[in-house]
């Protein structure tokens, strides 16, 4: 017996660059506030749900618990479960798919899919020679034991050591590696000028139409996504030097995304629970798929999610004309570029283990309230940015309309989830 | 004007501040002993209008007091932000009443609505009428923060100015007598947290920061702010707090530094009941009612 998992609706805070207005906030302030506004749409105060699952990318060791802390910190009943679940960008994708899958096998009847990273909150960590030193003096039994301990502590050792941005097999950053998908795939400066633009002048219209009312509830005074450019421009974004790939390197901090603050979280539950609460069924949570590529082997690291769309429309039987709206992750503009080149590419398809071409469709489905480029992307958030934005616009279309979303994520990963409105 | 116990009306002056006070001066003054014997306290009372929040400061507050960083501030907060004007008027020429040397016996705090961190805030800070106690004499300093004129959050903080004398009888209060309880938890409070409470709450008070002004006052070591164990106490609630409650403590014993302590939380029908304990749970630090209303 499996039931149907719905969306519910979504909300999240505004997110803001790294360093900006959430700077002081912690990953644990920043999930709270996302379920503080989610609890107060839905009613939810002092109810106990079937599961929350959330995660966090950079995480700060004193975090092992985090959602299950922001639970408690909540109005959420204290008999509230909850997880911590991670697959770097896919995160919050990955934990609505948990959810999802919990509510269909009838495991949990609600639950909260969520998402949070602070880049202004990264943990810094102790060089592993000091850590030895520290360890060792923990474990001392003597003063004299201690003190040899503290003895072997090298000046070198005290640099403190922030997280690594680099793939820890190959030693590049994800923009060096897009980089050199950018160029492999011949994606040119105007094609990711013209994304970028699009998502910043999506994402306004979005906020000026009251699109996110209902989404987003403001944080310390933020009231709207502060990355957002709506007055930019190709012409304005071509003006910008490369970022990534050397000089002649096409890809900018503009056609980039810009390290961020932020929190979102979903609301799942099973078609009947949501009846029996009379509450909103914006769309269904129909099939996932995942996938990696041997990005140390030289495959492109961010088109993971390539073989997983092939896969689940397989599987379902779909093509891309089965959709009425896509979102693909703007992790940077030439991700989405060469996405939707590999999609359409019969070699690189069938070298994945699918039967041919995903194919094309009309790019004005495509991330239609823009994405991450003008929104932000704190990392573990941004699955559960999407989601509710998704099933939102796909009610609208009505009954039946499909939607697509593709997320790359580090290590050569991707996670492709299908969701149809109710 | 404001209704003086026994129903006449006393008029009150309120003198308006153009800022909130820097504590330095007012606690140099507030620390001088008071040859006086009978307790005296200003008639007037203090306001400051338009005072923002420094969100950096008050992420800082959350982080040594437990509470998350939320649009809405804890309401011991709020407290801290009109305690400069409590120091103002303790350093008053008219008080003979010394901050430094008070004792602060009890608190009760009734947050009428929430208050964002981004709401701008009237500050009031009075005193109402001394009263005798075994010791001493009692006084409270009411402190009161507007928002857009309405009344979001009052306060009334009790000291015990020991010594001294004032007219009238002895209240004598009856206490809940407190029975040994198991703790729920156990709070590890650092040898460094009476410094960090001191940069986010400003006070000065160096009897919760220095082993030798502690030894000046009779305490073997430093002791941490009451208030920061008030505001712990009640952000180890966090969830359960509603929008609208009253919270009462009284401060029974000090808290030395460094130092383990125990608390318990119990639900009744009137709310939750929060006591912090020495590390078994045998005596009382601080008792603390929250009253939910509406």
């Amino acid at each position: 017996m499996t039931h149907n998992a719905v969306i519910v609706g979504g909300n999240r805070i505004p997110f803001t660059k790294a360093g900006g207005r959430y700077a002081d906030a912690s990953n644990h302030d920043l999930l709270t506030a996302a379920l503080d506004g989610l609890v107060a749409r839905f009613g939810l105060s002092g109810q106990r749900l079937g599961e929350v699952a959330g995660g966090a990318v950079l995480k700060h060791p004193r975090d092992f618990n985090l959602t299950r802390e922001a639970v408690l910190s909540s109005a959420l009943s204290p008999d509230t479960p909850a997880c911590d679940l991670q697959q770097a960008c896919g995160t919050s994708l990955e934990t609505t798919v948990y959810i999802a899958n919990k509510i269909a096998l009838g495991q949990i009847e609600s639950g909260i899919a969520c998402g949070v990273d602070s880049a202004s909150d990264a943990p810094i960590t102790v060089s592993d020679g000091l850590k030895k030193a520290l360890l060792k003096a923990s474990r001392a039994r003597s003063v004299g034991e201690r003190a040899k301990a503290f003895a072997a502590i090298r000046p070198r050792h005290l640099a403190p050591l922030a997280p690594g941005v680099a793939e820890p097999r190959t030693g590049l950053s994800m923009g060096e590696h897009q980089a050199l998908t950018t160029e492999a795939w011949g994606v040119t400066r105007e094609e990711q000028d013209e994304i970028a633009a699009a998502s910043h002048h999506n994402l306004a219209a979005a906020w000026d139409d009251g699109f996110f009312d209902d989404l987003v509830t403001p944080y310390l005074g933020v009231a709207r996504d502060t990355i957002l450019r709506p007055d930019t421009s190709v012409e304005k974004l071509a003006r910008l030097k490369p970022a990534f790939g050397g000089p002649e390197g096409t890809m900018t901090a503009g056609n980039s995304t810009a390290l961020s603050d932020g929190a979102a979280s979903v609301f799942l539950a099973s078609e009947s629970y949501a009846r029996e609460n009379k509450l909103p069924m914006l769309a269904r949570v129909v099939d996932a798929e995942v996938a990696a590529v041997d990005h140390p082997g030289g495959a492109d690291l961010l088109l993971g999610p390539v073989a997983a769309a092939g896969r689940l429309l397989e599987r379902q039987g779909l093509t891309l004309d089965d959709f009425a709206l896509i979102e693909i992750h703007e992790a940077f503009a030439s991700t989405v570029a060469a996405t939707l080149k590999a999609w359409n590419d019969e070699d690189f398809c069938r070298a994945r283990g699918l039967s041919g071409p995903i194919g094309t469709f009309d790019h004005s489905k495509l991330n239609v309230a823009g994405s991450s480029l003008a929104a932000g992307h704190p990392f573990a958030a941004t699955g559960a940015r999407i989601v509710p934005t998704l099933a939102k616009l796909l009610h609208a279309k009505g009954p039946g309309s499909r939607g697509l979303i593709s997320m790359c994520a580090a290590g050569g990963q991707g996670i492709v989830a299908i969701v149809e409105a109710v | 004007m404001r209704p003086k116990l026994g129903g006449c009306l006393i008029i009150v002056n309120t003198k308006t501040l153009e800022s909130v006070p820097g504590m330095g001066a007012g606690f140099a003054r507030a620390l001088i002993p008071s040859r006086a014997s009978q307790a005296r306290m200003p008639q007037h009372d203090l306001r400051v209008a338009d005072v923002k929040q420094d969100v950096g400061r008050l992420a800082d507050y959350c982080r040594v007091t437990g509470f998350t960083l939320r649009n809405h501030v804890p309401p011991t907060w709020l407290h801290v932000l009109t305690f400069p004007l409590q120091v103002h008027l303790l350093g008053d020429k008219d008080a003979s009443v010394r901050l430094a040397g008070a004792i602060h016996v009890s608190n009760t705090m009734t947050l009428h609505r929430p208050v964002s961190s981004q709401d701008v805030l009237e500050l009031g800070v009075g005193t109402t009428d001394l009263r005798p106690h075994r010791k001493g004499a009692l006084v409270d300093l009411t402190s009161r923060v507007r928002v857009d004129g309405e009344v979001a959050w009052e306060g009334v903080s009790t000291y015990l100015a020991q010594g001294m004398s004032t007219p009238g009888e002895v209240e004598e209060r009856e206490r809940t007598p407190f029975t040994p309880v198991t703790p729920q938890a156990r709070w590890r409070l650092s040898a460094s947290l009476g410094r960090e409470y001191r940069r986010v709450s400003g006070d000065p008070n160096p009897i919760h920061t220095s082993r030798i002004a502690a030894r000046g006052f009779g305490f073997p070591r430093p002791i941490i702010h009451g208030m920061w164990t008030h505001a712990r106490a009640l952000a180890a609630l966090e969830g359960q707090l509603t929008d609208s409650y009253t919270a009462q403590v009284d401060f029974l014993k000090p808290i030395f530094l460094p130092g383990t302590v125990g608390m318990v939380s119990q639900r009744n029908a009137e709310g939750i009941n929060v006591d912090v304990t020495d590390k078994r749970g045998e005596k009382a630090h601080l008792r603390m009612q929250v009253r939910p209303h509406g």
